[in-house]
């Protein structure tokens, strides 16, 4: 029992994380139909910027989120304004060439700044853990990411459910041209919503640096499980991605336990493959024509 | 003018000593292994210093492998039939070295491998492939026997990254500790990258094993530290077979790093004739801790490069002076030999060392040991 739920609560812990990397994929998506292949190159950018202020300055990798989330928002902003801008109107292999291409010139040139050795950050708390009894501990640290996460997704719901610049972007991905014509500025809320999608991205990063490692091909692995994360979900359901991050990461930690840790990525797929035979929009996705 | 032809006849005479002699290199000096490589690259340049103190010239031919074996294979060729060297020292890589020790028996060239772990190397009868350092079946061996020689450990369990160097290290270990009559409670391989290992440490530590073997790299070796401690996973021993947990940035890691348990070729500290001194000099010339590599390849090219010169520069001489030798330096004895099907061998002892304050110490075998072994494994803080 003790087995089972500490492989429960460490997959949901870790699945908050997966489920911030998904929302900022999934928000990107909606507004702009534009399949963002760098997001996890985005995310890796984000991770060194918290390891530059953690040795630089001195700045605590949760503390580091409220310098991180408005330079990666910026950042965000000027990928989408400079490059993304220019093919939301081409056909869909160009507009993964274009991702791919952004995310390896990202990846490579962290790797000429920093090499591709492996930074560990290591605070003070980075093994500490809670025990909640029964033999089940609580990483610390985890805990504090998934509750920041909850937090950011909070407050992002509420922006896109309340505000007029929320209503707007939704407006936006629910049709594009209706926008328009009601007098929206669509390309500013593409600006945004990438912006906004590259600083969740950048925060995940954030996050998960305490606990886990640091290279410049780490956004790989990443922009895969954001991939899979977000079709789960439906494609441009905050929702859903929410809902899926959170999925994946209990079916990781489960199969891990009860099947074999090599069979784990296994598991995960065949849920996807299974999602989009029986619910071809995913979770949450209403299907569009 | 008799003079002349006297001094003429005493350097004919002298001749041979005076003559270089014509080593070949294959490194990994770029690339992925490069910063291993550049420890290789150092122990030999030290070993060039020495030669020189002893009277023997080198003329050192090096090549970059960049880690690909087929660049390795090309280089040897180069090496063997342009370069014409006497002998090669080299590479570093398990598939780079599988690679060319063929091309060195196909070409009569004595090759001296300073450090590739994989078994397969010298089990093919090559004549003119020697190793210096253990293959990787002494890693398991030398961890579990020092457990068994601790304690009286009677399960285990098995967590290690499921790559060619996971798999098989854990496959002669699962027979070894078979043969010694232990019990295997769990056996995880898992993908590397992953995040989170929480849960499958979990369960390993459900089964309550008295041992944990993890065969990893460096950075999976501090999250699977990080996060053993985590769930409170406690065995009487954490047994770190290389790579991973034999680095300064695990040893760094103290709260989390402190009482385990790995092997290794070569410690600064062991007593074996002249290391204290390479070490201490290695540091000073580098400004960095040798790893257990430059004393494979600085032992390699000290012994390479005599036999070369004994024999007067000739290959065939060099591979039979090579076989026949019997050396004592900074490696302990070094002898090639053939036994449980290797063919030039060396027979090297592995050290285990536990990590004590944060340093590195030899616990075993007894006769090499600084300090005694912390064990069985303190409760987590």
């Amino acid at each position: 029992m003790a087995v089972f739920l500490q492989s429960l609560i460490s997959g949901v812990l870790i699945g908050g994380v997966y489920a911030l990397i998904g929302i900022g994929l999934t928000l990107i998506f909606g507004v702009m139909r534009v399949i963002n292949f760098a997001h996890g190159d985005i995310m890796m950018v984000g991770m060194y910027l918290t390891y530059l202020l953690f040795t630089l300055m001195g700045v605590d990798p949760f503390v580091s989120v409220l310098i991180s989330f408005p330079l990666m928002f910026f950042f965000g902003g000027f990928l989408q304004k400079v490059f993304i801008n220019r093919v939301l109107n081409a056909v869909a292999q160009n507009q993964i060439l274009l991702t791919i291409g952004l995310g390896l010139i990202m990846s490579n040139t962290v790797m000429l700044i920093f090499t591709s050795d492996y930074k560990i950050l290591t605070t003070s708390y980075s093994s500490s853990t809670i025990q909640v009894g029964g033999g089940v501990s609580i990483s610390t640290p985890l805990l504090v990411s998934f509750l920041i996460t909850a937090v950011i997704t909070a407050a992002l719901g509420w922006f896109l459910l309340k505000t007029d610049t929320g209503q707007a972007i939704r407006a936006t991905a629910q049709d594009r041209d209706a926008a328009q014509l009601m007098g929206i500025n669509v390309s500013r809320m593409s600006v945004i919503a990438f912006g906004l999608g590259a600083a969740l991205a950048g925060t995940a990063g954030a996050l998960i640096s305490p606990t886990y490692y640091i290279f410049p091909q780490v956004g790989g692995t990443f922009t895969l499980k954001a991939f899979v994360i977000t079709v789960l979900g439906g494609m441009g359901s905050v929702v859903g991605a929410t809902l899926g991050g959170i999925l994946i990461g209990i079916t990781e930690s489960m199969s891990a336990v009860y099947i074999s840790s090599g069979w784990k990525d296994v598991v995960v797929f065949v849920l996807f493959l299974l999602v989009l035979l029986f619910k071809p929009s995913g979770l949450m996705g209403k299907s569009r024509t | 003018m008799r003079k002349h032809l006297l001094a003429l006849g005493a350097v004919l005479a002298l001749s041979p000593c005076l003559m270089a002699q014509k080593i070949g290199v294959i490194n990994s000096m770029s690339g992925p292994e490069a910063p291993i490589g550049e420890h290789i690259t150092n122990g030999i340049k030290l070993a060039e210093e020495d030669l020189k103190k002893k009277g023997i010239n080198l003329q050192l031919v090096w090549e970059d492998d960049t880690g690909k074996p087929q660049i390795s294979m090309s280089a040897m060729e180069k090496l063997a039939t342009r370069d014409n060297v006497v002998g090669v020292v080299g590479p570093y890589t398990s598939a780079c070295s599988n690679a060319v020790a063929k091309l060195a028996e196909k070409y009569r060239v004595p090759l001296l491998i300073p450090a590739a772990a994989k078994e397969e190397i010298t089990r093919q009868g090559l004549k003119y492939v020697f190793r210096m350092n253990a293959p990787a079946d002494k890693y398991a061996s030398s961890l579990i026997d020092a457990a068994a020689a601790l304690g009286k450990p009677k399960s285990i369990a098995f967590i290690y990254e499921n790559t060619d160097f996971g798999t098989s290290t854990t496959k002669t270990a699962k027979e070894y500790v078979a043969k010694k009559g232990m019990q295997v409670v769990a056996d995880e391989p898992y993908p590397k990258g992953a995040a989170d290992y929480r849960s499958t440490l979990a369960k390993v530590k459900s089964r309550n094993p008295d041992l944990v073997f993890m065969v990893s790299y460096v950075a999976d070796a501090i999250l699977l530290m990080r996060q053993s401690k985590e769930v409170g996973l406690q065995p009487q021993a954490f047994l770190g077979a290389g790579a991973g947990f034999t680095t300064p940035e695990f040893a760094k890691e103290r709260a989390i790093s402190e009482n385990v348990i790995s092997c290794t070729q070569w410690t600064g500290d062991v007593n074996w004739p002249g290391a204290k001194e390479f070490e201490a000099r290695f540091k000073a010339k580098f400004g960095k801790e040798p790893t257990y590599h430059a004393a494979c390849a600085y032992a390699s090219m000290m012994i390479m490069a005599e036999t070369a010169r004994n024999a007067g520069g000739d290959r065939a001489k060099t591979q039979h002076g090579l076989k026949a030798g019997k050396w004592n330096g900074v490696m302990g004895e070094v002898q090639f030999a053939d036994y449980d099907g290797f063919t030039n061998q060396n027979n090297h002892q592995m050290l285990v060392q536990q990590i004590i304050q944060g340093n590195y110490e030899t616990v075993l075998p007894a006769k090499f040991a600084t300090k005694k072994a912390i064990f069985p494994f303190p409760k987590w803080k």
